[in-house]
């Protein structure tokens, strides 16, 4: 137990210390922006057609839901202010997060365990590179700036689903629909559930990153870093979300 | 002739497995260096050593007098550039076409223009008789041809010393040829080097030393001649 303990204190120290060295990085000479745009390609702009699958598909579900519950009570007026809002600071934030460490995390950490195995990471240092600044800055990067951007657009087409069926189910006109969203969904909703998934997005990628570094056992290792890094990731993300979500209450409502 | 590489009492161990035990060498300029040994004495470990890539636990590496073994990672890059380590595995990048494996160096650390990195990688690739698979992923290459790309990788830079592993290991006579012949056109340019290899007949056509590594030490060193020479029981086992 405390030596468990131990453990997993030693692995939070490395991982500060990368955050540190990414920081470090980022700041410092020189930057590669080839890199951070060939990354946004594949991490971001890769995982849009399934962020809007799970966007819509949340909203269709979440209108229905709670458009027949609240109807018992004479509560469907409040559907779209419901749907929109959950969407937005909660619902999208967490699947598109969930989902991403699971498509980019274990991706992140299966290519760098990989490289890792077969030396790739000793050849860019023998090269005289940094593996930091030449793999970690362009990852963490891109999925810092993607997961922000993924989860508004997951939410939009979330609210777009809650829509049809809020029309088709429910016969509410789309104008009185878009109204209610519009005065419940304020700007600082929106930015803060990208700042949520801007720090959510750091932790998936610098944690796939760190346990990449780590791998060693070959293909072995490769299949159970990529599995640590979508479990461990997962729960820092519900877990953090709370304290995040308490935050930013306190702050702007 | 002066020393470019200075090794003294050079100890390593991996946790309790003590792997080196007190290692002193020197390489000359211009000199290449045959190091031998069983497999596991440590050879490959020495060579990551020389440039950083394992930590030594106590001794001195000495390169050009500048004492390596006190450098940070970062300090290590530049030197990394003049002494450069040709992996035993070949250790190319696989997500890149071979041209740009041996673009990588040129673009990290000159300015050169496009037209002018090409021209190095294309020199490069005619060392190594490999002009053809320029356009070539890693995976699409044999092992011997993985080899060969690696060496031409690690020379790009023009380096001053040039460590081998085992180039020559798994190949082919013709292969084995070609890649000796490489090492010939380094040392003709006054390259020096180190070759770690178990193909006792490369050692002796393209070594001007001979250093066998035996348990953590330095079992035996002398000329070519006085390693084919030796009565020693043990170094007559490498000869064999
Ligand atoms: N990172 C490491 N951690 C623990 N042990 C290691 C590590 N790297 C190497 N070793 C051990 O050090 C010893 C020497 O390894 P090394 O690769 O240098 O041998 P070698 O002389 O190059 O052998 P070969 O001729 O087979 O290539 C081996 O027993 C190996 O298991
Ligand atoms: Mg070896």
């Amino acid at each position: 137990m405390i030596g468990h303990f131990k453990e997993n204190m030693t692995v939070l120290g490395e991982i500060t210390i990368l955050s540190k060295d990414f920081l470090k990085c980022m700041f410092t000479r020189p930057f590669y922006w080839g890199r951070l745009y060939e990354q946004i390609l594949q991490l971001g702009v890769g995982s849009l057609s399934i962020t809007i699958v799970i966007g819509v598909v949340t909203g269709l579900v979440m209108t229905l839901q709670f458009g027949y519950g609240l109807a018992k009570f004479g509560g469907t007026l409040y559907v779209p202010a419901i749907v929109s809002l959950s969407l937005m600071r909660e619902l999208a934030p967490i699947f598109t997060s969930l989902l991403i460490a699971g498509r980019i995390g274990s991706g992140i950490s299966a290519e760098i365990g990989a490289m890792n195995v077969t030396q790739q990471i000793d050849a860019i240092r023998a090269l005289g590179t940094n593996p930091i600044r030449v793999l970690v800055v362009p990852r963490v990067l891109a999925t810092v700036i993607s997961l922000p951007l993924l989860t508004t657009l997951s939410a939009f087409m979330g609210i777009l689903g809650g829509l049809s069926i809020a029309y088709s189910e429910f016969s509410m006109p789309a104008g009185f629909y878009i109204n209610k969203v519009l005065s419940s969904v304020g700007l600082t909703d929106v930015f803060g559930s990208m700042f949520k998934c801007a720090f959510f997005g750091f932790i998936i990628a610098i944690v796939a990153c760190y346990r990449g570094f780590q791998t060693k056992e070959g293909t072995k290792g490769v299949g159970q870093a990529t599995t640590w890094v979508v479990v461990t990731t997962s729960i820092v993300i519900l877990i953090s979300d709370f304290f995040l979500s308490k935050l930013l209450i306190l702050l702007f409502d | 002739m002066e020393n470019i590489l200075e090794l003294k009492n050079i100890v390593k161990s991996f946790d309790d497995k003590k792997i080196h035990q007190g290692l002193t060498f020197t390489l000359k300029h211009g000199e290449t260096i045959g190091l031998l040994g069983r497999s596991g004495t440590g050879k490959s470990v020495l060579l990551r050593s020389i440039i950083g890539l394992e930590q030594i636990d106590s001794g001195e590496i000495l390169f050009h007098e500048q004492r390596l073994d006190l450098l940070t990672e970062q300090q290590l890059y530049p030197v990394r550039t003049r002494i450069s380590y040709s992996f035993q595995n070949a250790a190319l990048f696989d997500s890149i076409s071979v041209f740009e494996n041996l673009a990588y160096p040129l673009f990290e650390h000159t300015n050169l223009a496009e037209a002018e990195v090409e021209k190095r990688v294309m020199e490069a690739l005619q060392m190594v008789d490999l002009t053809e698979s320029r356009d070539l992923m890693p995976s699409d290459l044999s092992g011997g041809m993985q080899k060969r790309i690696g060496m031409a990788r690690a020379m790009i830079l023009n380096p001053e010393i040039l460590l081998f592993d085992e180039p020559t290991a798994g190949l082919d006579p013709v292969n084995i040829e070609m890649v000796i012949e490489t090492i010939e056109k380094f040392k003709a340019q006054g390259i020096s080097g180190i070759l770690v290899t178990h193909d006792i007949s490369t050692a002796k056509r393209v070594c001007d030393r001979i250093l066998i590594l035996n348990e953590g030490k330095i079992g035996f060193t002398g000329t070519v001649d006085e390693f084919e020479g030796s009565d020693d029981p043990f170094v007559k086992s490498f000869l064999l």
